[in-house]
Parts: C-alpha cells; structure tokens; sequence
C-alpha cells in the first residue's frame, strides 16, 4: 500500500499554440479515460487525473502572463514509475500537448523527451489534501470488487436469513476465502514503506519542536501580525462579483457527469509581502494539519474530498485549488460554508477579492452568496479529467476498507451486526 | 406589521425584520387553501405584453394576500423568467435573478442533476421544454367547481383579449389527504418564522427561506432584483433592505417550482406485491411504508416499525439520528427521509448542528393531485389494482427563496443521487428516474439488509418550470411598465 503523491507540472504555452492546445484537450475531453492520446484507464496507480489549461491574463498590477498549461495527477508512489507509466501509454498526446508549450523538444515519439519535459516542469504543492493516507488507487478498486460480490453472497444465499449475524459473516467470510479472486482480501493491505512512514512521524514531531523552539519570536510577532492584519482587513476590497452566466454554464457543463466532481479554480494573492507571507504560513499550517491530522476520510467534518492542493505559481502571486469531491458543486460549497470555513477564509481571504473576514478565520466564507460567487468566480474548467473509480464516493470506499478489515479476526455476535450493516 | 400595498408608502430600510409584510405576501406562501378544494392552473404564454399587461394590473388587485382571510377563492399569479422578460422587465433587473432561475428547469446540466433523463427526459415534456415555452402560471383555487368556473370566467376567459395564449390547463383532484399511491401527505411542512403557527425548533425556519427580503438561515438576504429608483417613478416597490438607492423588485416574493410528475399506480401496488411475495417479507403494503418512510396512515415508520398505525398518522415529531440511526426502521433511502433527513446527517448525527445544516434545504410543499383516482383495492382481496390506461398524478409544487440551496439540493443531492448518505446504487425508490446503477432498494434488517435491485420507475416528470411568484408591489410594477415595451431606465 504504497502512500499517494499529489504531482503537479506547468508549462508555458505558447502564444501561437494555444488554439492547437485548446483543440487537443477538447480531443481528448471527449473521452477522458479511453481516448486515443492519452488512454488514462491504462494506467495504473492512478486515482485522479487533470489537465487545464489558465488563460494568457495579466496579474494584479496589470502585468501580463502568458497562457500555462497544468497537469495534476493523484497517484501512487514511486513518482518515476507513475511518470514513466504515462509518458509510455500516452506517448502521443503528451508530444502534441506539449508541443504547443516552451521548451519543447519532440523526441520523435519516444517517451523521453515528455518524462523530461514533465519532470522538469514539476513544481511543488502547497499543501496536499488526501481523503485517507496510503491507500491505493489499485485498493481502492479491489475493495469495490470485494463489496459487490459480498452483496451478491446475500443476495443468493436466501437460508443466510435465518442464521445470527456471527454465522452469517463467518460465511462471508469462508465464501472469500474459497474465492481465488478475493483471496487477497483475507490479509490486510500493505503497509506504505517504513522510509516513507520514518520521513511522516519525523516531520510529525520536529514541526511542533521548531514552533516551540521559536516561541519567543512567535510570541513578539503574533501580536504585531495580528494588528497588521486587522488593518489589512479594514482596508481590503471584497468584491461581490457575480460569475458571467456563460462562464457558469461552460463550467456546468463538466459537472454532475457522475457521483465524483472536480473542482479548479485559481487567484491572485493580494498585493504585499504580508498576504503573501500569510498565506504561505496558512498553507503550512493546513499542510501539517491535513497530513498528520485530517488524513482518516475526514477533515473536520467533511466526508466528500477525496484529494485537494493548494499550488503556487506564477512566482507566488497566484494560487491554483484544484480539488476531487462527491456530489454538486453546490453541496460542496455548503459543506465549506458549514463544516470548515475558517480554514477556507484563512487561505483565500489572502485572495483578490474574497468576501470581508475578521481576524482571519470568521465572516468570509458565511457571507453565503458572496462566497459562493467568488468561487465561481475563480473557477476554471478543467478540459480533461480522469477519474478511476468514478463510480465511488469518498464513503463509499471508506466503507468498502471497513468491510475488508471486518472479515479478519474473530467478532461478537454484536460486532458481526454492526459490519453487516456496511452492507 | 402589515402594509396597505395600494399606497406607495416604503418599509425603513430595516423596518421589514419587524414582521412580514403579509397584505404583499401572495397567499399560497402563508398556505395551501386546505379549505378550497377545487383547483385549475393555467399556463400560458404572453403573445401580445402590452394587452397582458392591461390584464395584469386587472388580475392584481383579485390576487390572493396573506393577510387575506380564505373563504370561497384563491387567486395567485407566477412568472417565469422569460415571462419576465416578455413582460418588459429591464435587462438590468432581469440580471439581478440568480442563474438558476434565469436557465430554466431544463439545462442539459440541470437535467443531469435532477434527474430528469431517460423517460422524464424534457425532449418528452408537454410542457415546459425549450420547444413549450410558458410564461405565466394563474392558480386558481376555489371552495367548489361551479365557484372555480366562475374564477376562471372572470379571470382568464378571453385570453386572446388578454394577449396571452393557453399552454396547458391542467385540472386537480380533490383527494382528500391521501395521494394517489394511497398515503397521507402533506404532513410534514417547515413552518415560516414570523406567521404565528407554534412549530417545533426544527420545522420552524427563518421567512428569508421562503420569502425575499428578510433573513434567511444564514442570517442573510438573498440575492434579489433591484430596480433603479428612476425607473420605478410612482414608487410602487419598496426600497430594498440593504441599499436603500434601489428599489427591491423581489421583495415578499419567491421562487415556485412546479413539476407535473405522472404516477404510476398499478404498476407500484404490483410491484410491491411481486417483491412481497417474492422475498417472503411481509405483505406489500409493508414494502410500500419502506418505499415512502411512512405508512398509507401517514404513521413513520420510525415510531410504527412493525405495521400500520393510524392514530400515529399525523406524527411529526420524531427524527432518525437518535431513534433509528442505521435505518432498520426507516430505510436510509426512503422518500421522507431523504427529502427531510432531520437530524440523521453528518457531521454529528443525532445532534441539533445535524439539523441546522438540514434547515438550509427545506422546502414549502404546495402542489395537488390530478387525475381520477385508481381504486387501490378493486376486487376486496388485497390483490392490487390493474392499471386503467388513465393518468393520474402530481401537480408538484414548491416555493423557496433560493433555487439552488433549497429545491435543487433536495432533489439532486439527495432525492436523485444514488449516494445519499453514504449509499450506493440507491435513488429516491418513490420518485426518482431510474437508470442503470441507481435502480437498487437497501432495506436493512436482521440479520442483513433485503436488497431489491432493478427497481421499475413509479413517477415520471411530463412537464416542468421555474417561476417566480412575486410580492403584490410587483406584480402592479410589471403591469404599470411603459407601453412603449419595456421597463424606461434600467
Ligand atoms: C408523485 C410524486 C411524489 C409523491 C407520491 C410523494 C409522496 C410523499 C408522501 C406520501 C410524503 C409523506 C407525507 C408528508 O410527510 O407530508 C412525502 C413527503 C415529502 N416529500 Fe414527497 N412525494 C412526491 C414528490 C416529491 C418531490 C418531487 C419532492 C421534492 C424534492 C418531494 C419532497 C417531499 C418532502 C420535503 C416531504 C416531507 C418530508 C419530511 O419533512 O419529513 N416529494 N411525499
């Protein structure tokens, strides 16, 4: 059970190329996993896959920037193998894809040039948001494998109803096991590799280690950050833009194809070294909360992410939120509003335009209509996405884990009806 | 606090959290006219905006009000958003109404996320898709038929005068308090804050759900159309609550959502007798409670697991996160308790934060039955009805403040997603469209779940629309925009 890796590469379009660009993604849009350029459902350890593209567009101070194109990909470690993966089954589409981008160099359809290319434009995340740490993609997939054909054991085994809850799991159980295909379901899955879960409780204790060792200076700064930002609150604008009705429809137009959505937007950080400097601290922050925290199919309260990032690009001045969830749009903006919007007003309210906060963390996101049209806003399509179990919402699979692990060990008759009740 | 909408005198600015403005409040908002049990609605299309807009300020001082005392009609006026704009109303204030209310029921994405494919697919709708426009919906409601032909004479008689066309004239039937499947309806209603009905803490919702311009659950306005001061010179509407340099054009009014949903009868009893039958579980009425979350009685099923009682028929205090958290009693998926989860959601099931996120999607339930009733038992013996080849339906009706956050989500997030706290396969078994993947029925029991997959689809949509019953100002507004075609200013 190797841990999963949030990869995220950019690349410079090029002025000329960007209708090229435009037509190849749409090429591919037109069937995100089995089209011809890039054959996504061929890989493995892939749970998400996106390519967008941001618009050519000028920054805060009237500064143009050139269109970029994005890759984003939720996949499992190792990273080469997953970059070698897709350069070999998407040779084509990568070539022509990046052909339209600086910095090019065909490599006469040979993978090379494009696992170049990819790690060469790799750039690095903010914070990382997954669902539940070190479960892969292929796990995922083999537990909705074993969930349906548990249902199908009850399903056809109608003397099951007159047994008590301990019988009838030590019969699904015993039906697993006789299984060749489940057979693996029998053991739990493994474990990501010690090197990687060493680096995880290092980075666990020596952030706090460092917080306290700079207590001191964190005990002069807050206050004077505190005042500085309450001034910074007073003088900021929130700008109550409604999202363009066409811009709405063309971004509703990707959504809602199944029970799993994808969500990208992109901002520019306020002017000024001290919004930058806040949100980059946030983003640590978050970051250190999500990975060692929030990393059990649950971040405070939401049950619906399945993966998030929070990326800088453009040398800072913007952020890039790109984000795989269950359900509508709209249920996810209430879920932010009611669940975590202090955690979403700490991050965006260093954004152009977010709705009013107060000391960083309240108002902003509770401001309903204003925030729901700032995302909007912000949002940008995402031309191609991948998703490989498409057909799973973030419960799903984390009940599917829990039917897995219910099939080990001895169980009370009490604990028997309980797992049961997963299916 | 009431107004006397005839005289242009403005609310303060802050005066409207004081009450609700009742006399501008159209009645169907404060009720459903229990008590008048004949009704028709009209849908009809603007062909000629000028003569409709002489009609208009007719038909607006017969309006029903909520201040209204009901006794032998009910008279109540909506508009969609291209009626609006037929009607004159400015691009300005047009665009002040949410995207939603503006793009219709029928967007390929908003059929997707309601559900609407396959046979409720809008390509099939009588009314209401891109090719039958409607305009204009007049509800008519009346203590009887002759007072109900007399309303329509009245009203709506030379409709060509009028410069309007009929789309659909869609009659009613009086079922008392069952729906054609058999069950009590109509128990369960959030009670708007502010019109004096007792209600418990959890069905009691702030007016700005229901009705634009006051506070909402959130503690907030809703967004709303304004009109520029100018444009608005014989100050018919009221100044908007949070800037008073503009008009409010949505104040005291809200959206209605009408979807006429043909059912199924034979073939639900059938199948419900079938699957009885078929999994040796109990009689077929029992599956049905399962399907609905309540008995025929209206008895839930969370208080009445075993059968049918009737003098628990108009309970509504019970919830499911305390009382039945896994859904032995109530299904998870069942009708009522997805369209009204209470208290069973996450964060923290079982808890009153549970329901403070429910109370953000709660809808005002308004619609009427058509369609002679199937009789449900034709022979005595329990053996279910044959179908007679008639239809027979719902007139569905809903008003709510904010399309998206109320109607949608109920119907999308939880009535046609098959993931529904944490399901899999299963749709509304009531009502949803089926499809491959979304046609399973969980029923958890001891030892385990019965599972009913392929579900056959019950109801059907046959025509739908958006529109927007505004308060009593406005509606004088529309009538009194320009003759020269449209709103002067902007
Ligand atoms: C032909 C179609 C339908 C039938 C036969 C039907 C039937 C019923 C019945 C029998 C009840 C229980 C009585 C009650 O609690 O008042 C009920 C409740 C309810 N229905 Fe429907 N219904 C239909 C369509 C819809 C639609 C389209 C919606 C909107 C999404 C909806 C929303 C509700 C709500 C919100 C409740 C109340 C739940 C509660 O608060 O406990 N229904 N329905």
């Amino acid at each position: 059970m190797p841990h999963q890796i949030a990869f995220t590469a950019v690349a410079t379009v090029k002025p000329e190329s960007l209708d090229a660009l435009r037509s190849t993604l749409r090429e591919m849009a037109a069937d995100p996993a089995g089209n011809r350029l890039i054959p996504f459902h061929k890989l493995n350890g892939v749970h998400f896959a996106r390519f967008f593209l941001l618009e050519p567009t000028t920054d805060v101070d009237g500064r143009p920037i050139a269109g970029q194109l994005v890759f984003m990909a939720d996949w499992d470690a190792p990273l080469e193998q997953r970059i070698q993966e897709l350069a070999e089954v998407g040779t084509e589409g990568l070539s022509r894809l990046f052909s339209s981008c600086e910095g090019y160099a065909s490599g006469g359809g040979e993978p090379g040039a494009a696992i170049q290319y990819l790690r060469r434009h790799a750039v690095s995340n903010a914070a990382v948001y997954v669902n539940t740490i070190g479960l892969s993609a292929s796990q995922v997939i083999d537990e909705g494998r074993l969930r349906d054909a548990l249902e199908d054991y009850l399903d056809q085994d109608p003397d099951l109803r007159s047994a008590g809850p301990g019988a009838v799991r030590r019969a699904l159980v015993d039906r697993v096991a006789s299984t060749a295909e489940l057979s693996w379901a029998a053991q739990p899955a493994d474990p990501p590799a010690l090197a990687w879960k060493i680096r995880e409780l290092a980075h666990l204790l020596l952030v706090p280690l460092i917080g306290v060792l700079l207590l001191p200076v964190i005990v002069v700064a807050l206050p004077i950050w505190l005042v500085v930002l309450r001034l910074h609150e007073h003088a900021d604008v929130a700008l109550d833009s409604r999202p363009d009705p066409a811009r709405v429809s063309e971004l509703a137009a990707l959504e809602d194809h199944g029970p799993v959505n994808q969500f990208t937007a992109a901002g520019f950080i306020k002017t000024g070294w001290f919004r930058s400097l806040t949100a980059r601290l946030v983003l640590f922050l978050i970051s250190y909360g999500v990975r060692h925290i929030f990393n059990r199919a649950n971040l405070a309260g939401v049950k619906t992410i399945h993966f998030a990032r929070w990326t800088f690009i453009d040398g800072g001045r913007r952020v890039i939120f790109a984000s795989n969830y269950d359900g509508s749009l709209e249920s996810y903006m209430d879920d932010f509003i009611d669940k975590v919007a202090w955690g979403l007003n700490a991050v965006f309210s260093n954004g152009q335009g977010y709705p009013a906060t107060r000391w960083l963390l309240f108002g902003g996101a509770r401001n309903e209509t204003a925030f729901k049209n700032y995302l909007r806003a912000h949002q940008i399509p995402t031309q191609v996405w991948y998703a490989s179990s498409s057909q799973l919402t973030a419960l799903n699979i984390a009940n599917n884990r829990q039917l897995r692990r219910g099939l080990r060990g001895a169980m009370s008759d009490e604990a028997a009806s309980a797992w049961l009740r997963r299916l | 606090m009431t107004q006397d909408p005839a005289a242009p005198k403005r609310a303060a600015a802050s005066g409207t959290d004081g009450g609700l403005e009742n006399a501008d409040i159209q009645g169907l908002v404060a009720a459903g006219y229990g008590r008048l049990p004949a009704a028709r609605y009209l849908l009809l299309r603007v062909q000629n905006p000028v003569a409709a807009r002489l009609w208009l300020g007719e038909i607006a001082d017969r309006l029903t009000n909520a201040a209204a005392p009901v006794t032998h009609t009910g008279l109540n006026l909506a508009v969609t958003f291209a009626g609006l704009e037929r009607l004159g109303l400015s691009a300005h204030t047009l665009g002040g109404f949410p995207p939603e209310f503006a793009e219709g029921m029928v967007t390929p994405h908003r059929s997707r996320m309601l559900g609407d494919t396959g046979a409720s697919d809008p390509a099939r709708w009588r009314w209401g898709s891109l090719t039958s426009r409607v305009d204009i919906l007049l509800m008519l409601f009346a203590s009887d038929e002759p007072t109900l032909a007399d309303l329509e004479e009245a009203t709506a008689t030379d409709l060509a005068a009028a410069g309007l066309a009929s789309v659909a004239r869609l009659d009613t039937v009086d079922l008392g308090d069952r729906e054609h499947f058999g069950f009590r309806d109509g128990i369960a209603q959030p009670v708007i804050e502010g019109f004096g009905r007792a209600a418990t803490w959890r069905d009691s919702i702030k007016a700005g759900e229901f009705v634009l311009g006051y506070r909402n659950e959130y503690g907030r306005y809703a967004p709303r159309p304004a009109v520029a001061a100018g444009a608005d010179p014989s100050g018919i509407l009221p100044e908007d609550v949070e800037d008073s340099t503009v008009r409010d054009f949505g104040r005291n009014g809200t959206y209605l959502v009408f979807r006429q949903l043909s059912q199924d009868v034979a073939g639900f009893w059938q199948f419900a007798e079938r699957e009885a039958l078929a999994s040796g579980q109990g009689s077929a009425e029992k599956l049905a409670a399962k399907i609905v979350g309540r008995w025929p009685s209206g008895a839930p099923l969370v208080r009445a697991p075993g059968s049918d009682d009737p003098s628990l028929g108009k309970l509504n205090d019970f919830d499911y996160g305390n009382e039945d958290p896994s859904g032995e009693r109530c299904p998870v998926g069942a009708h009522v308790r997805r369209t009204n989860p209470r208290d069973s959601l996450d964060p923290s099931p079982g808890t009153d934060k549970s329901v403070t996120l429910v109370k953000r999607h709660r809808i005002l339930r308004r619609g009427r039955e058509y369609g002679a009733p199937l009789e449900l038992n034709p022979t005595g013996s329990g053996r279910p009805p044959v179908d007679d080849g008639r239809e027979r339906g719902l007139h569905f009706i809903c008003l709510n403040a904010n399309l998206r956050r109320q109607f949608e989500f109920v119907h999308g997030t939880w009535v046609a997603s098959r993931k529904f706290a944490g399901l899999y396969d299963d749709a509304d078994p009531l009502i949803a469209s089926r499809g491959p993947g979304n046609d399973a029925l969980t029923i958890p029991d001891q030892p385990f779940r019965h599972r009913i997959l392929h579900l056959p689809q019950f109801v059907t949509v046959v025509g739908g629309a958006y529109f927007f019953m505004p308060g009593l100002r406005a509606v004088r507004f529309l009538a009194s925009i320009s003759r020269s075609g449209a709103q002067p200013g902007g």
